[in-house]
């Protein structure tokens, strides 16, 4: 076969592909030059992860057509593709939680390796590699140890080889603050420089002007065409995307918020993490938006809290009585409540129907004195939630693994936010959404607010936290270090005082 | 439950997927009607009947086994626990009123199997390591209380749970009408009652178990100590059917337990499996050991046989999930 001269790396024309009965893609056609950033949009389950999966070896595609410079290609695993110079930076982590952070990024290398493994020299190599990217994360340490922003640097490292020659992301900055975010970008320019195709997948559209060449949208799995990003704009894609202007990202409020604190936590500090003197508190009907840079210690504070880490000291108000909370079971006891950013390992159930995750944390409405569960009021409840969240999915009863990342998210959100709270712990609400989901996620929270909770809401996104909070507290080094009332709210504030500066 | 079988018979290839999906009771029912082709002895009420009498002493260790696997753990114990229970169950049958012995004898498996749950979830003991040693212990405990000799029923109380464990009720041996209460008691705490509910989220995801204020060490520690109560009543079964508590008892029983959960679709790695598939799984094992000692197979070629009906039941799962 001879090599034609395509001006594209990449092209896949015409991709089809169903699971069982559900189509998810028709006929879906991608097309990337060398060194062009390629941005690939679409609402939840739309299939941009699927697409890409089909590229990478992941999934088969059912028709269609790829090629790799020209040659057709059909990659059967993810093996094949790597070894075509397919390298993928996949929506779920997917690294090995015992072995070392060097050991995970060439893992994919050491079958193909000789017998002996030089460890010294592949932690010295991984060293150099993460470094390079600007990162500081110990090539030596066990992945268990590591943040989830880590871990996610990680994934990036890995997918990066001498012989990539197309990279693709899905949804690379999900737990990235901005500092992250344009470390990222410098080293996607770079690649870019270099030649090397990249296809880029987010919810975060502003991202996609800053970087993009070009971009493609799908929805429900057909794509609606290809442009370059210069002749676009956000309300462009957007409307394409959901196939209707969107009005208000950050719906109005008008929440009566109470005067007197509903949890108070003073001087908390933790055992285990970086975490001292936190004190704050949050008031009912309160949306309260904790910002800072990755590693500042704001999941930490919200799962001390929560009892899942052991604090050395201080004292949390509950309705002005003073609460311990040594155990998740205890706060939950209290009525606090926590979702997690990291949904895979700490948020959802993948192997259970999305009513079993939803009903897990709160069986009170819907079982009986000897815990016998009330399966009609059950299923009220979780379809109500289900068509409440516009989780797209076939039923109530479909494995959540079998749902696409942004529709996960809203499952572990949805499990929470049917249980009575006095108040909640958000962390990272939105990771994976799509625009018109997240403005359902924002409507439901400010309803919880409603009810006279107290919201905590963690988030590394600007915009969404200066777009919900009332008032947000700014974390540093482990405790918090600036608090921005409404009308201070600006990126350039909550950045100065996430690296320790004053405003000015 | 109707309407899904309904659209998996109208899809294509649907009646493949449909057997696939459900496989253990299609190797079940293969099973029994390539019995019933074999042999004429097979469909009588004898045989049957004692089918159903060897099969509830591992049937109902298989029950607990489950619960503990769906967590995502293992009870090794289960087999010796059945030795030293249905020794002590004898002794006491020889010493205090009968009602009495059995209650007194379920505590003693309760209280085992907590030693188990205690290590296990609050100790944080890998469950094949806590349950190794108590499956040694126990084995150990039964030969010391029965000096190494079968302990034999001397009073009426005795005599009465022998004609109880021997006799049938509407043509179904009474041990098999305890087995099959079990199921169902399982079947509906497994499938109505929280406590399934927050079993098998356990088994699926601990960390977001924890996170999400299950109270898991609380039941990590109770399942064992059920598998220990129900290895209990099991002990009390087969003294009772044999008149007598020996320490040989339940040898290696914990591995057709594990084995039956297992044919019955679950998985080791927690999170997956059904009361009733589990029953299957018991079921299947009976089945292969009863038509192969119609056929007067002797023991060792059976055993090679019901290896490869296990690898084979597992293969068959591997379709499923796919
Ligand atoms: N293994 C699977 N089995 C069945 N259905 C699946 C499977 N994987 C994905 N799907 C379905 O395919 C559709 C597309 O999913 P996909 O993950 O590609 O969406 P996505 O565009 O990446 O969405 P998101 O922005 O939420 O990540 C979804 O409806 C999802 O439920
Ligand atoms: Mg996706």
């Amino acid at each position: 076969m001879k090599t034609s001269e395509s001006e594209y790396r990449v092209e896949m024309t015409g991709i089809s592909k169903s699971f069982g009965v559900v189509s998810v893609l028709e006929n879906v056609n991608l097309k990337v030059k060398p060194g062009e950033i390629h941005a690939l949009l679409g609402e939840n389950g739309a299939g941009k992860s699927t697409l890409v999966k089909i590229l990478s070896g992941v999934h088969q595609k059912d028709s269609g057509k790829i090629t790799l410079n020209g040659q057709e290609i059909n990659p059967k695993n993810t093996h094949e593709g790597q070894v075509l110079g397919i390298s993928v930076v996949y929506q779920e982590l997917s690294l090995v939680n015992d072995l070392s952070v060097a050991e995970n990024i060439y893992l994919h290398k050491l079958g193909a390796s000789k017998f002996w493994m030089n460890w010294k020299k592949i932690t010295e190599d991984a060293q150099e590699l993460i470094d390079s990217l600007g990162f500081e994360i110990d090539a030596a340490a066990r992945v268990r140890d590591l943040s989830i922003v880590q871990k996610q640097v990680v994934e990036i490292a890995k997918a990066l080889s001498e012989d990539t020659k197309v990279l693709v992301l899905d949804e690379p900055t999900t737990v990235f603050d901005p500092t992250d975010i344009k470390k990222l970008f410098d080293n996607l320019f770079k690649l870019k420089a270099k030649g090397i195709s990249i296809i880029y997948i987010s919810h975060h559209l502003d991202e996609i002007f800053k970087i993009a060449d070009s971009v493609t949208v799908l929805r429900d799995g057909v794509d609606t065409g290809s442009m370059a990003v210069a002749d676009t704009d956000a309300d462009g894609v957007i409307r394409l995307m959901i196939g209707r202007e969107l009005k208000d990202l950050y719906p109005p409020r008008n929440v009566q918020v109470g005067e007197v604190p509903v949890f108070e936590v003073k001087n908390l500090t933790a055992k285990d993490t970086l975490v001292h003197d936190v004190s704050f508190s949050v008031r009912p009907g309160e949306i309260l938006g904790i910002a800072g840079l990755g590693g500042s210690g704001r999941t930490e504070t919200a799962k001390l809290i929560f009892g899942a880490h052991k604090k050395k000291s201080g004292t949390m108000l509950l309705n002005g009585k003073e609460i311990k909370t040594n155990t998740p079971v205890c706060a939950v006891g209290h009525q606090i409540g926590f979702v997690s950013e990291d949904r895979k390992e700490e948020g959802v159930f993948l192997p259970l129907s999305i009513r079993r995750n939803i009903s897990v944390t709160n069986f009170t409405g819907i079982s009986g004195k000897l815990g016998f569960i009330n399966t009609d009021n059950e299923y009220k409840n979780v379809v109500g939630l289900i068509d409440k969240l516009s989780i797209k999915a076939p039923s109530s009863e479909i494995d959540v693994k079998n749902l696409s990342g942004g529709n996960q998210q809203k499952v572990a959100l949805a499990k929470w936010l049917s249980v009575d709270s006095k108040v909640i712990f958000i962390d990272e609400p939105t990771r994976g959404v799509d625009v018109g989901a997240k403005v359902e996620i924002y409507n439901l929270i400010n309803e919880v607010a409603e009810k006279g909770v107290g919201v905590v809401v963690i988030s590394s996104d600007m915009p969404e936290i200066m777009g919900i909070s009332d008032r947000i507290l700014v974390m540093y080094k482990g405790t918090i270090y600036g608090e921005l009332p409404k009308d201070k709210f600006s990126e350039e504030n909550i950045l100065r005082y996430s690296i320790g500066k004053q405003l000015k | 439950m109707a309407l899904t079988i309904k659209q998996q018979f109208s899809s294509p290839g649907g009646i493949l997927k449909f057997l696939i999906k459900h496989n253990t009771i299609f190797i079940f029912i293969v099973l029994v009607i390539f019995s019933a082709l074999i042999s004429d002895v097979f469909f009588t009420s004898v045989n049957l009947s004692n089918l159903l009498k060897q099969v509830s002493g591992i049937g109902i260790i298989s029950i607990g086994m489950l619960i503990v696997i769906l967590t995502g753990g293992i009870d090794l114990s289960v087999g010796s626990m059945v030795a030293l229970l249905a020794v002590t169950f004898a002794i006491l049958v020889n010493t205090v009123i009968l009602p009495l012995a059995i209650i007194l004898t379920i505590i003693i498996g309760f209280s085992l199997g907590s030693v188990a749950g205690y290590l296990v979830a609050f100790q944080k003991m890998a469950p094949f390591i806590a349950t190794l040693a108590l499956m040694t212990i126990a084995r150990g405990l039964g030969f010391i209380y029965s000096k190494g000799s079968p302990i034999t029923f001397k009073t009426p109380g005795g005599e009465f749970m022998s004609n109880f464990a021997n006799n049938s009720t509407l043509g179904i041996p009474n041990i098999a009408i305890v087995f099959f209460l079990i199921v169902i008691g399982a079947m509906v705490m497994l499938r109505y009652n929280v406590f399934g509910r927050l079993v098998i989220a356990i088994g699926s995801n601990e960390e977001a178990s924890r996170l999400s204020g299950i109270k898991v060490n609380k039941y990590k520690f109770l399942v064992y100590a059920i598998s220990g109560a129900l290895a209990a009543t099991a002990a009390i079964i087969v003294a009772s059917r044999t008149n007598l508590g020996s320490p040989n008892m339940g040898m290696a029983w914990e591995l057709d337990a594990i084995a039956a959960v297992v044919i019955g679709g679950a998985s080791l790695n927690g999170g997956k499996g059904t009361a009733i598939n589990t029953l299957m799984g018991v079921l299947i094992l009976g089945l292969i050991g009863n038509i192969l000692n119609l056929l007067n197979v002797p023991s060792y070629p059976q055993q090679v046989v019901k290896g490869g009906i296990i690898i084979f039941a597992v293969l068959l799962q591997k379709f499923e999930s796919k």
